[in-house]
């Protein structure tokens, strides 16, 4: 028997001002750290002659580095880490499950399918863009794990709280591995084997091919996921008891259970579409949080927000390092730090 | 809380387990619900807290039909313990007993000092004042009872329902608790599995089979013949010493 000490009450609002900071440093350190180094100073002066028109004396090849590869690059590893982990977020307190995530739930890989069957198979006839495809097959595939689930347990709302738990990710695993045969399926038929090639990383996370162009709907997407899961703080602590809980709290369990999980879906669609499926991010950076801050989520959310654009900034700078001369796809890095948590996950759950 | 059941039906996945049941619970009045297993006493206390919806018939609140109060302004007047509802979050004893003030807050209505004194006077009333800063986790079962008592209690509702509170308890907590549920000051009723803890209630209601078998004050409803007929035991009742009679029970028919 061990002694557990009481959770530090710490007040939300005091450490709330770091928020920003540590998100711009993190930033700036991914914009710095590359391939080639370049010096702070560099990355600073840069951004002051793009954004308030100074004139400091910056190499051109580094300013083009830092400006048009670079720094899109982190803000969008910052967005999606903190759009992933939020939704993470949202389907452990919705679910009450620890272990829901979009990856393990089928959304990422039908988010992939989506986005496979539109850029390779040509579905869509080009009208359709890779975003919508991802949408779709996002919305589709959470629909499909929602349905199978709940023909499991006989109601994913029901009251059996711990067996709709467990159909869940059942369900996400049949979802998961049916969705990622069809993007098999679409890549072996349709492919040639330079396209494959690059399919399979890009599935596996890449974040080269970002410019500024995918910077404002990801930011647009992970600020809306922020003030949305905010803005439903006490719906998602009142599952803290399950859905009945919930329920019997006032809360409008089906509406709000809708309309998050509905926002989760698209949010998962257009980051997928933008950097692939990255794993992971959704499982161990909310977990970690709860151990800082707590369950409550007037703290969980800005914290697991921030958490998980530090975390995908941070793997993005060591994809890029770890192998001279090669990006690794970021999902790996992600994958190497989060199954070991994931399996932490279910030692610490069993012994509980 | 003046709480009339209308001719109730109820069905679960399309099994019927409610069927025609009225009756009627009086303001400040502890009503016990007991029957065997499967009796619809759970689907009872389910369809009282608003959770499902009666297939035919209504519950009526002070006259106003349960469906039609908004989700919000019901929890504010009806809390509900569900039968062992448990997490594995790690939370504070004082962080579940705050989940209570839900239905009065809102993203643009804080916290505020009432919350605080409707959370702290709930923790008063389960004596769990000294547990504000333990964790879930560590509680004994019937410290995380008490806890969901004073989480219910700090929603300030006119009706309380229990669903089996005391199960899985040991004797001493047993009957520390349903000296507790005695003693708040508003309408209770709580589904119970111990026909001598049902002795305690103003009044009784009977579930057989899905349907109201009796309804009366423990002493006219809990007779030899009623206890073989709907819970198929052989019983004899007898006075205590304090003048409250017991039931003692021999065999199963």
């Amino acid at each position: 028997m061990t002694m557990v000490a009481a959770q530090p009450r710490v007040a939300p609002v005091r450490r709330l001002w770091a928020a920003p900071l540590i998100l711009g440093l993190t930033i700036l350190a991914g914009t710095a750290i590359g391939e080639t180094w370049l010096p702070f100073a560099t990355v600073l002066q840069t951004l002051a002659n793009h954004l308030w028109g100074a004139s400091y004396p910056v190499d051109g090849i580094e300013a083009g580095i830092i400006w048009s590869y670079r720094l899109p690059r982190a803000i969008v590893a910052a967005c999606c880490g903190a759009g992933l982990a939020l939704t993470g977020v949202v389907l452990q307190a919705l679910l009450r499950n620890p272990l829901a995530d979009p990856y393990l739930m089928g959304l990422s890989a039908g988010a992939s399918t989506g986005a496979v069957l539109v850029t390779v198979a040509g579905v869509g006839g080009g009208v359709i863009s890779m975003s919508f495809g991802a949408l779709t097959g996002a919305l589709l595939a959470f629909g499909c794990v929602v349905v199978l689930a709940r023909a499991v347990s006989g109601g994913a709302g029901g009251g059996r709280a711990t067996q709709a738990a467990a159909a869940i990710i059942l369900a996400g695993i049949a979802g998961s591995q049916m969705f990622n045969a069809l993007t098999a399926f679409t890549i072996a038929r349709s492919a040639n084997a330079e396209q494959a090639r690059g399919i399979m990383f890009w599935l596996m996370g890449n974040l080269s091919g970002i410019r500024w162009e995918d910077v404002m709907a990801c930011t647009l997407v992970s600020l809306a996921g922020v003030g949305l899961c905010l803005w439903h703080r006490r719906g998602l602590d009142a599952f803290t008891f399950g859905a009945d809980g919930a329920a019997s709290l006032g809360i409008n369990v089906p509406a709000l259970r809708g309309s998050l999980i509905t926002a989760t879906a698209i949010m998962v669609g257009v980051l997928v579409s933008k950097v692939g499926a990255i794993g992971f991010v959704g499982l161990v950076v909310p977990h970690a949080m709860r151990f800082l801050v707590g369950t409550r989520h007037d703290r969980l959310v800005p914290a697991s927000a921030l958490a998980g654009a530090v975390f995908l900034v941070a793997a993005d700078v060591i994809s890029r390092v770890i192998v001279p001369g090669q990006v690794l796809p970021i999902g790996v890095v992600t994958a190497l730090v989060g199954a070991p948590a994931f399996a932490l996950i279910l030692v610490r759950g069993a012994r509980r | 809380m003046r709480i009339e059941v209308e001719a109730l039906s109820a069905r679960v996945h399309r099994t019927p387990l409610l069927q025609d049941i009225t009756l009627r619970i009086e303001p400040g009045e502890l009503f016990g619900l007991i029957g065997p297993n499967g009796s619809g006493k759970s689907t009872l206390m389910r369809c009282l807290a608003g959770l499902h919806r009666a297939s035919i018939g209504r519950v009526l609140a002070e006259g106003e039909d349960l469906v039609r109060i908004p989700t919000r302004t019901r929890a504010q007047r009806i809390a509900f313990v569900e039968q062992q509802a448990d997490t594995t979050d790690r939370l504070t004893v004082l962080e579940a007993v705050e989940l209570g003030r839900t239905p009065y807050l809102s993203p643009l209505r804080g916290w505020r000092g009432v919350d605080d004194d409707a959370v702290s006077d709930a923790l008063g009333a389960v004596e769990m004042t000294a547990f504000t800063d333990r964790l879930w986790h560590t509680l004994s079962g019937g410290e995380r009872q008490r806890v969901h008592i004073a989480r219910a209690l700090a929603q300030t509702p006119d009706l309380l329902l229990l669903d089996e509170p005391t199960n899985h308890l040991d004797i001493r907590h047993q009957l520390s608790l349903m000296e507790l549920v005695g003693s708040l000051p508003i309408t209770r009723v709580v589904a119970l599995h111990d026909l001598n803890q049902a002795m305690a209630c103003d009044r009784i209601g009977v579930l057989s089979g899905g349907r109201l078998f009796a309804i009366g004050s423990p002493t006219e409803v809990l007779s030899e013949p009623l206890l073989a007929e709907v819970f198929g035991v052989s019983a004899m009742r007898h006075a205590a010493p304090d003048g409250s009679s017991r039931l003692h029970f021999s065999h199963a028919l």
